[in-house]
């Protein structure tokens, strides 16, 4: 499903790209549906796109033996994940699952690299949410490591 | 405020006229210290006038080490004690702004405070650690004691300061009020005296306000390195004259007892949950200087040390704060 | 005040009702001899008597006067005999104690919550007066954060707040069990997803020290000066007066100039998150 550079405008990770950049944003998605515990992707996948929750929940977690899943979190909208794609190797560090109805906007990660690398300005804009999503997430896991450790 | 005289014996008939209706509690030394003993006028003779200074602080007469707290303020004794030196005298003053806060009156408290005349006495000698001068005490009260006392032989020279003290100088009988300066100079010779040995002792020992500069910069090193022969007894806060902290222990039907506690005891910030802010040694006793010469100056008009140099003394470990806030300098 | 001419003594309360929130913690619902008044955010002594007492901070309304509730976690000596208590039983009452949140300054405001664990107890007395006075508010949004779902205590009062006007509620668990679809992480992972005017708000943060920590920074990252965030900062209060030492977190005497300080007050203090 191709992508509506509104639809881009909407989404608060991208509020401090400009016109030409939003349309670029749009010109390399595409809007993917999801259904209740359908697998974005798994643990130690190779990943091609990053992607943005517009609707809906992800539960997001860890693999252990025995095909045991290990929720660790819950992604809500307007957030990204698969932020592994623009990074070698470009593997899933976690598994990603819709828990419930879900809608999200696909980038594909190979020609968003390229962009980085073209424009610097659109290239720092993104990698500054990246790292901010990111620092995010291991702040909390710090956080809920040492909750469950008692400290 | 001015100045009466009365001959000593006549001072010491008065003190025990006065033991009708008051308690009376003055400075002995015998051959292992000196310290308060109830007035009696057979033992009068061993009165130890104006020699620094009685072991126990005085607000060891204000703050028990223990009491019921729920028993109900009786009607006690009025009390007068007599040879408090004026780091004690000034010492007090701190703990006024804590037990007798607006919002939370201790009633123990101030009905001791309400209870006691104090006499203080003009320290005419310096013990080894006497520091008062460098935090701005004098050895000598001109406030806030209700008088002050200076013995000359077989004279007993009183300075009389608050009205409550005045109540008391009308007591003393037969006694003189004295108009002449010159009768009073001794007074003066002895205090510029005391002064210029305590300069002379304490030379280059930073104030109140810049030893409170010095232990909020200090690193770790100085508190790892005095704290090493610490042992946690709690001396230094027993015998400290503004020390004040406490423990509520709950006793059957609901009453409550008020004990003693100091910071240096291992345990004072330990929590129910088994965390201890304090538990290292170095920082426990960093602990206690950040409190005296840091946060309870932001806290409080009155000071936090009033340099008696007790805590020096009482040390079984032989710390001495003077060598080290002389390290930091 | 519990006794105007001794801070010391002690008003008796009965306890008539004791509510199991989750296998540690436990609601006491006490109904003091005389009326007690407490402003939202200010804590009291609770005893066993002869036994020993607890700083707490009630978790009933502060509107009610002629019964209070208290919510107790089981961590000590004296809290694990609390959680023996049966109703009947007389206890004592120290207090009301401290500085607590200045409501009034909230009025015309959004009032973001961030709680964790136990943290929620006197968040709900803050409710408790938001709901009150919610007519003066722009809004109340509650983000809430407990162990497991079983650790989370006033299970009904998530449901109960979304239904109130001007009122929203998220809740979230660091570890999922069996039956729990809820969502999964810490309490400040559910920053991420609410709407709040940052310069029209204030953000009160209550909860276990690390909470209070990792919620702090991220409160901050979000846009909030120091001036608008608020803590509870629960530190061995013991007599509650100003005067036995024990609570003293540098200059300040947390029962008396706290529990409640802004961020402002007390960031200087390297101790503060111990």
């Amino acid at each position: 499903m191709k992508v509506d550079v509104e639809d881009i405008k909407k989404i608060k990770f991208f509020e401090k790209f400009t016109e030409q950049q939003l349309e670029t944003v749009a010109s390399i998605s595409s809007v993917k549906e999801f259904m209740v515990k359908e697998i974005i992707f798994e643990q130690y996948d190779e990943l091609t796109d990053v992607f943005i929750l517009l609707q809906g929940s992800m539960s997001l977690g860890i693999s252990l033996p025995k095909d045991k899943r290990i929720h660790l979190g819950t992604i809500e909208e307007g957030q990204l994940f698969s932020w592994s794609a623009i990074f070698p190797p470009y593997i899933s560090t976690a598994w990603v699952m819709a828990i419930t109805p879900a809608k999200v906007i696909a980038i594909d990660a190979r020609k968003l690299n390229a962009e980085i690398d073209k424009d610097c300005d659109f290239g720092f804009k993104t990698m500054s949410k990246i790292a901010q999503t990111i620092s995010h997430r291991l702040s909390d896991t710090r956080f809920q490591l040492m909750n469950q450790l008692n400290l | 405020m001015y100045y009466i005289s009365i001959r000593k014996e006549d001072w010491h008939r008065s003190l025990e006229k006065l033991l009708l209706t008051c308690d009376i509690f003055v400075p002995v030394k015998d051959d292992y210290s000196l310290d308060y003993e109830p007035f009696r006028l057979d033992e009068a003779e061993h009165i130890s006038y104006n020699n620094p200074k009685p072991a126990t602080p005085l607000k060891n007469f204000f703050l028990p080490v223990r009491e019921n707290v729920t028993a109900g303020v009786d009607g006690r004794k009025p009390r007068i004690i007599i040879g408090a030196p004026n780091c004690d005298i000034e010492a007090l003053m701190l703990l006024d702004e804590i037990y007798l806060d607006e919002t939370f009156t201790d009633p123990y408290y101030r009905q001791r405070r309400n209870n006691t005349t104090l006499i203080s006495f003009d320290c005419f000698g310096t013990n080894d650690h006497c520091h008062c001068l460098s935090y701005g005490v004098r050895p000598y009260s001109v406030e806030h004691a209700d008088l002050a006392l200076a013995a000359d032989g077989d004279d007993i020279c009183l300075r009389v300061i608050t009205a409550r003290g005045e109540e008391f100088a009308a007591l003393l009988s037969p006694s003189r009020k004295l108009t002449d300066t010159n009768s009073v100079s001794f007074i003066e010779q002895k205090h510029q005296s005391v002064e210029a040995s305590l300069a002379a002792k304490n030379k280059g020992l930073p104030d109140y306000h810049d030893t409170g500069q010095l232990v909020q910069k200090a690193g770790n090193g100085v508190w790892v390195k005095y704290a090493y022969k610490c042992v946690s007894c709690g001396a230094c806060t027993t015998i400290c004259p503004t020390c004040s902290c406490f423990l509520l222990i709950d006793k059957p039907d609901f009453e409550k007892v008020k004990q003693m506690d100091a910071c240096q005891y291992p345990g004072f910030e330990r929590v129910a949950g088994g965390d201890d802010a304090l538990f290292e040694l170095p920082h426990r006793f960093r602990n206690r200087y950040m409190c005296k010469y840091v946060w309870k100056p932001q806290k409080f008009k009155h000071m936090a040390c009033t340099g008696c140099g007790r805590c020096i003394e009482a040390c079984i470990g032989k710390i001495n704060k003077n060598e080290l806030f002389m390290e930091l300098t | 005040m519990t006794n105007n001419t001794n801070i010391y003594k002690p008003l008796r309360a009965k306890l008539v009702d004791v509510i199991e929130e989750s296998p540690l913690i436990k609601t006491f619902v006490l109904i003091p001899e005389r009326e007690f008044v407490f402003s939202t955010g200010q804590f009291i002594e609770l005893s066993v008597d002869g036994v020993g007492e607890a700083p707490f901070t009630p978790s009933s309304s502060p509107l009610v006067s002629d019964k209070l509730e208290v919510t107790v976690m089981k961590t000590g000596y004296v809290t694990k005999i609390m959680h023996e208590l049966k109703p009947g039983a007389v206890m004592g009452i120290r207090g009301p104690y401290g500085r607590g949140y200045p409501v009034k300054s909230f009025e015309g405001k959004e009032v973001l919550i961030l709680g964790g664990g136990c943290g929620l107890a006197p968040i709900r007395s803050l409710l408790f007066t938001l709901e009150h006075m919610k007519d003066k508010l722009e809004k109340v949004i509650l983000c809430y954060g407990s162990k497991s779902p079983t650790d989370c205590i006033y299970k009904p009062l998530f449901s109960r707040l979304n239904s109130i006007d001007k009122f929203e509620a998220y809740r979230t668990v660091d570890r999922t069990e069996e039956g729990w679809d809820g969502p999964v992480g810490v309490a400040t992972a559910l920053l991420d997803k609410i709407k709040v005017k940052i310069e029209n708000s204030v953000a009160v943060v209550c909860g276990p020290p690390i909470m209070m920590k990792f919620g702090t920074i991220r409160i901050l990252e979000m846009g909030y000066r120091d001036d608008q965030i608020y803590l509870s900062m629960e530190k061995n209060m013991s007599c509650g007066l100003g005067k036995c030492g024990h609570c003293m977190m540098g200059e300040f005497f947390v029962c008396k100039d706290g529990p409640v300080f802004t961020y402002k007050e007390i960031k200087h203090n390297p101790e503060i998150w111990k």
